[in-house]
């Protein structure tokens, strides 16, 4: 028997006849600590401040408050409970939380309303005595030790082989963490030539994914769907895959279902909400936004380019009748929030602006005149990189509201720092047959490319000259600093000269200044605290 | 008027509305609950308490089902198995049954054969197929239910036994064509043994699905309902 005296307990459900249902329950079992909460927000100020070993929790709490999933995520993301305490899910159907799982974060059990003392008892009776067998599991996992939980796992299946079941998942997740490819392969393989489960498909879908095999990841998320067909998290993978095969069109398809079986996911409907664009979908775009802009007021996912995509989707959907008042307001409220919550990014503060202007160019000329003017003034003194996305959209909306050089200046600097690739380049051809920003980076593209060729086949130091020449062509771009820095730090930060450090460190202040949301962004970080010790 | 004329889905209506029964019915239990607490020992316990206890948990299994049902006529219905110990499922389900068990006065037992694994299934689904046909069994009763599981073949197989008259033989007969049960009269039976093979149905193992059965006898000498899990 469990020592429930002894345990601190914190219920949350927005209905008081529920808590203190749950709350007597609990007495009648020899609970002493009981705290309750009616919404996830002070769920976790509480859970801040006091270790619970057990939270019960409702999944849904009403519109516009975030649910026990956003709340798990939260907790775990912030490490405000541990691997060790309890986590049960309340729902009030069978299947409703069941959409949401698969994710990132599970909870120890879901429990179904209505529930009685002899249910409760017994769930989470067998939840600690499972969770006290993998008690060296969950410690490694508290303490973010990928090594650690291997090892358990292997220690705990050794001991006691019915228990490998249990450790199945973490043995997975702790592969991953350790970048173990191969052996993750083919693990997840075995899983599934056994007993096919959900999260093992999308284990390997994103692993095939992650290393570049789109044709096997698609075979592995299209015969998961088959097994499998209400996950919403097998319909996200393939959707990804689909994106980088170019297939946008199907892998909005993809989305729109995964949407309809669980809609509240604010990363879900912000992803949908760009593919639609993409597509020239602008009701479909909208619909999504607004859905992720409102969703996303009480998520961790709040993000600024959920509005910029929100207000550009329903500018489109205007497109040549115009914006009617209603959706004029709608623009505003989402455009204004930006700009009063980035106040110190300058990049936020332009295209918040220039967006604004776009939407109240034919209806207020006069705004958007003064909206533009303020922009430029901004973009003037700009540091920062905008992403090659963000580059574009301001590019073209400069062009639109009659500043023809602005966009082209906007241009030619998206150009100099993206221009290796290529992708990017056919987006600027969209915009401009101007041959002086066509052209101009494609000698330092050359040297680029045949540095990384020397620096593969281990000459250093003709690599070093190849970047360096790249680099004095075209200095703000960001593939050749950082392959400019990581070919003088190769031999170690300590091997370097005065001279060799301050290039190395003058290359990666220069890029210092690009978006977080480059996917080169982790590889800036190692470098730079590489170069600067920091 | 029919329901397009209304550019409603009805199936949707029935769904959503049963969902809202669920949730009052939900409330209506815990509130009841609570309030039987309150009254003197001697109130307790009497045959109305035993009528109102399975009520409850006969609509609250029929409305399960009946969103089961849609989410399966939709292709919405989840399917996510796991391995599960079988004592503590099996425990859960005894727990989540106990009032009615005590108020009709029935001994529930379990017993599971020791095969190493746990079983591998989806908890929710079994577990609502398992608690309707429990709810059956409550019913048709005399003292005992009986929940076992074991390995045949390959299979997991979990029964239902009672010791009450049994199930009627044309049931027995006809039970592939649950569907038809519905049009004879025979209330939601039919639609209780459609919905357990479905689920059965959905667990597949190398191409092998699961099946029901059910049949006359067993220990308890009664009806004898199984699920096979490959």
């Amino acid at each position: 028997m469990l020592a429930w005296n002894q345990k601190n307990f914190l219920i949350v459900d927005d209905f008081s006849d529920f808590r203190s249902s749950v709350r007597s329950m609990l007495r009648e079992l020899g609970v002493k600590v009981v705290d309750t909460a009616d919404t996830g927000e002070e769920a976790l100020k509480m859970c801040a401040q006091k270790r619970y070993d057990f939270v019960l929790h409702d999944f849904n709490l009403g519109d516009g408050k975030k649910n026990g999933q956003q709340v798990l995520e939260d907790l775990m993301t912030d490490r405000l409970i541990s691997h060790e305490s309890v986590f049960v899910m309340v729902t009030a159907e069978n299947s409703q939380a069941m959409v949401m799982s698969a994710l990132e974060w599970e909870p120890d059990a879901y429990l179904t309303k209505p529930f009685n003392r002899a249910s409760l008892a017994q769930r989470l009776e067998k939840i600690v005595q499972r969770k006290t067998l993998l008690k060296p599991i969950l410690q490694a996992l508290d303490r973010g030790n990928p090594t650690e939980v291997l090892n358990a796992c292997v220690a705990l299946t050794q001991q006691e082989p019915r228990f490998a079941p249990l450790c199945l998942r973490y043995k997975a997740d702790a592969l991953r963490d350790l970048n173990q490819h191969e052996p993750l392969e083919a693990f997840l393989k075995s899983i599934l030539a056994d007993r096919p489960q959900p999260w093992a498909y999308a284990a390997l879908g994103k692993l095939l994914f992650k290393r570049g095999r789109h044709a096997e990841a698609q075979t592995v998320y299209e015969e998961a769907i088959r097994a499998f067909n209400a996950m919403p998290v097998l319909y996200d993978g393939l959707a990804d895959v689909l994106v980088a095969t170019g297939d946008s069109k199907r892998a909005q398809k993809m989305l729109e279902e995964a949407v309809r079986l669980s809609p509240y996911a604010v990363r879900r409907q912000r992803l949908l909400g760009k593919l639609a664009l993409e597509n020239e979908d602008f009701d479909g775009a909208s619909k999504a936004y607004r859905q992720a802009v409102s969703q996303g007021q009480f998520s961790r996912f709040k993000d600024p380019e959920t509005n910029l995509g929100f207000a550009q989707a329903l500018i489109s959907r205007g497109g040549e009748r115009g914006l009617d008042a209603r959706t004029r307001v709608e623009i505003n409220q989402t455009l204004t929030e930006v700009a009063k919550e980035n106040g110190n990014d300058a990049g936020l503060q332009v295209r918040a602006r220039l967006m604004k202007a776009t939407s109240v160019a034919s209806s207020d000329p006069e705004m958007a005149a003064k909206l533009t003017e303020q922009a430029m003034e901004r973009l003037e003194g700009m540091e920062q990189f905008l992403s090659a996305d963000a580059a574009l959209a301001v590019a073209s909306q400069l062009k639109a509201l009659g500043q023809e050089d602005a966009g082209a200046g906007i241009l030619k600097s998206c150009a100099e720092i993206y221009g290796d690739d290529p992708q990017v380049m056919q987006n600027i051809a969209r915009q401009t047959d101007d041959p002086e920003i066509l052209g101009a980076g494609k000698a330092a593209i050359d040297f680029n490319i045949q540095g990384i060729r020397c620096y593969r086949a281990g000459k250093l130091g003709e690599a070093q000259d190849l970047f360096r020449q790249g680099l004095a062509l075209q200095p703000k771009n960001i593939s050749i600093a950082l392959n400019m820095a990581q070919s003088l730090l190769h031999m170690g930060v300590h091997n370097l000269d005065a001279a060799s450090l301050a290039e190395c460190q003058n290359s990666l202040k220069m890029v210092g200044k690009m978006p977080e949301s480059d996917a080169r962004f982790e590889r800036f970080q190692k470098l730079r605290l590489r170069a600067f010790g920091e | 008027m029919k329901d397009q004329d209304l550019g409603l889905d009805f199936s949707m209506v029935i769904a959503s509305t049963v969902h809202d029964m669920k949730n009052s019915l939900g409330s209506l239990i815990q509130a009841h609950g609570q309030w039987v607490k309150q009254l003197p020992e001697a109130c307790r316990g009497t045959p109305d308490q035993g009528v109102i206890d399975y009520e409850f948990a006969h609509l609250n299994g029929m409305l399960v089902q009946l969103l089961g049902l849609y989410k399966l006529g939709v292709n919405q219905l989840p399917l996510r198995p796991d391995y599960h110990e079988l004592d503590d499922f099996i425990e859960a389900q005894l727990a989540f049954h106990q009032e009615v068990l005590v108020s009709r006065g029935i001994t529930a037992r379990y017993a599971v054969d020791d095969f190493g694994l746990p079983g591998f299934f989806d908890r929710e689904l079994v577990g609502s197929v398992v608690s309707n046909v429990v709810i059956n069994a409550i019913r048709f009763a005399r003292s005992e239910v009986l929940i076992t599981a074991g390995q045949v073949g390959e299979q997991l197989v979990i029964s239902i036994n009672d010791d009450g008259p049994g199930f009627p033989a044309r049931m027995i007969e006809e039970h592939t064509d649950y569907v038809l049960g519905i049009n004879q009269n025979s209330g939601s039976t039919g639609l209780g043994l459609y919905f357990a093979a479905n689920i059965a149905k959905q667990h597949q193992r190398k191409g092998v699905p699961g099946h029901i059965e059910i049949t006359n006898g067993g220990e308890l000498g009664g009806g004898l309902f199984s699920i096979y899990l490959p």
